[in-house]
């Protein structure tokens, strides 16, 4: 599903941000990505969404190099492609329910099903009463919230969060990361990345650590939790 | 909800870049409405001259005291005897004095002011007749008769129409070419206003023709607005102009009386423009993401 390898990045002439670092999620998988701010764990994730070039070394999803992807191939690579930002990055003039349609009017998806799907999904996440809010008039969590059914709620293969959770307390981030099980029980890729580690030991899904660009430690289990079906295969670099 | 399904994903309509593009594409329409006009007028006031005097010739005949009413007899047979020569129609003095009057007034020619005589000729344009062979021969019946075919007259209008007609032309073809490139440039405004929007878009899967028909959309809305303006503030220009050379009612000049087909080219100018507006929107817009890494 996603694969690294002896990846590098680096911005123009300054310092590696990512230093050859290899690891590979199997498809269907659940994983979270844990490190201090600036490890670069949403460099990593922007490298996933197709955000980023590598400097150096290979980047495959779905079994395809990016490398070298026409503009219209990236496009259709990014529809199967569900991604939280960090920044939530909604549209201020579209209402919530429109800025969770979005990804279906783009894939020519829009229709009255997916009105439907928009509203059941705007219920979950608890902004059944907020549906034609509009952004700036949400709170924080509110606006996350949006940002991940606007994620989901074209099923994508595989799902990227740039810290999820960051502006939700904490019930409501068990129950996020349990609707992204449900999507991973369907045969979604999940990829989580968080500072917050009490979170993530509630869970048994492996964990990568990054630490300076580095990986320091690659598909570890949380002790104590059910060990998880996939888990990920640290490759070459260090 | 139909309102809300059709907002468009980059708020175009929200930003101060196209605050202007409908009064440009107004000035636009106008000029090329304008120029419309004047190329469908000198078009057939060309045509006017052309069929006008095609197959026809006059024959002056010089006032002299001294000639008497059988040499004038004699060069009106000569001519009726032209093989070529389909009708001959001596012009009496009183529908001279009517020719002559808006040039020299009625005073003069109320007086003594000799009037050459003036024969009109019809001839078969298919056989015509040797205009010199027959310039010669009525020479000679009757000494400083002219033969006029008016084609050195009519050749010097028919260029002056044309060239005219050409200058319209030119002048459409620099409009458009203004438009597009204003359009261009308040687009690349609009991508640069809108690049986080744009760049969302892509990350959640758009492709560069997705963001390109949200530019093109608007760009069509405002072309037709400014366009329906444009031709709003050029139809009574239009009638104006109209009016004045009614008022100078003279054969020579232009008029501006269209058919209902010519006055169709002028309803699709705004659409014209519209299009065009819509297809430069969506040329940059494409142009400048497929530069984008």
């Amino acid at each position: 599903m996603v694969r690294f390898e002896d990846v590098v990045l680096r911005y123009g002439n300054g310092p590696e941000i990512l230093k050859r670092v290899s690891l590979q999620f199997d498809p269907g998988s659940y994983h979270f990505l844990v490190g201090a701010s600036g490890a670069g764990k949403s460099s990593l994730l922007r490298m996933m969404y197709l955000a980023q070039h590598p400097s150096a070394g290979r980047v495959a999803l779905f079994g395809r190099d990016v490398t070298g992807l026409s503009r219209r191939e990236t496009a259709l690579l990014r529809r199967r492609i569900g991604v939280v930002f960090q920044d939530f990055r909604l549209l201020d003039h579209l209402t919530a329910r429109e800025n969770i349609a979005l990804p279906l009017r783009i894939s020519g998806q829009a229709g009255a099903r997916s009105d439907k799907d928009v509203e059941e999904l705007l219920s979950w996440v608890g902004l059944a009463d907020q549906m034609d809010a509009l952004p700036p008039t949400l709170s924080g969590g509110q606006q996350q919230r949006v940002a991940i059914a606007r994620a989901v709620i074209g099923r994508p293969s595989l799902l990227l969060a740039d810290e999820p959770t960051g502006n939700l307390d904490d019930r409501m981030a068990v129950r996020l990361l349990h609707l992204f099980e449900e999507l991973n029980k369907i045969g979604t890729t999940v990829v989580i990345a968080t500072h917050n580690e009490s979170l993530v030991q509630r869970f048994p899904h492996p964990v990568t650590r990054l630490r300076d660009g580095e990986v320091e430690i690659a598909g570890a289990v949380p002790p104590g939790t059910a060990p998880a079906t996939h888990t990920v295969s640290q490759r070459g670099g260090d | 909800m139909a309102a809300k399904r059709s907002r468009q994903a980059v708020p175009l309509d929200r930003d101060s870049s196209g605050r202007y593009l409908p009064l440009l594409v107004a000035i636009m329409v106008y000029m090329a409405a304008l120029a419309l006009a004047g190329a469908l007028s000198m078009s057939k006031l060309a045509e006017r001259w052309d069929t006008g005097l095609a197959g026809a010739l006059t024959v002056q005949v010089p006032a002299d005291p001294a000639a008497d009413a059988a040499q004038f007899a004699a060069v009106t047979e000569a001519l009726s005897a032209t093989p070529g020569v389909v009708a001959v129609e001596p012009m009496d003095s009183g529908a001279i004095t009517a020719l002559l009057e808006p040039w020299l007034g009625d005073a003069m020619l109320t007086g003594d002011l000799p009037l050459p005589r003036l024969i009109a000729v019809t001839i078969d344009t298919d056989a015509p007749p040797d205009i010199a062979a027959l310039q010669a021969r009525l020479q000679a019946l009757a000494p400083g008769s002219l033969v006029d075919d008016h084609q050195r007259w009519l050749d010097r209008l028919l260029d002056l129409a044309r060239a005219v007609e050409l200058m319209a032309l030119v002048v459409v073809v620099l409009v458009v070419l203004a438009a597009s490139i204003m359009v261009a440039f308040v687009t690349r405004m609009g991508l640069a206003a809108h690049e986080r929007s744009i760049e969302l878009l892509h990350l959640i899967g758009a492709q560069d023709s997705y963001v390109a028909r949200q530019f093109q959309n608007h760009a069509l809305s405002l072309g037709l607005r400014g366009g329906l303006l444009g031709l709003v503030c050029a139809l009574p220009t239009l009638y104006l102009a109209r009016m004045l050379l009614q008022r100078i009612d003279s054969g020579l000049l232009p008029e501006l009386n269209f058919l209902a087909h010519e006055w169709s080219y002028f309803v699709l100018l705004p659409v014209a423009a519209a299009l065009v507006t819509m297809l430069a929107a969506r040329v940059t817009v494409l142009r400048t993401l497929a530069r984008l890494p």
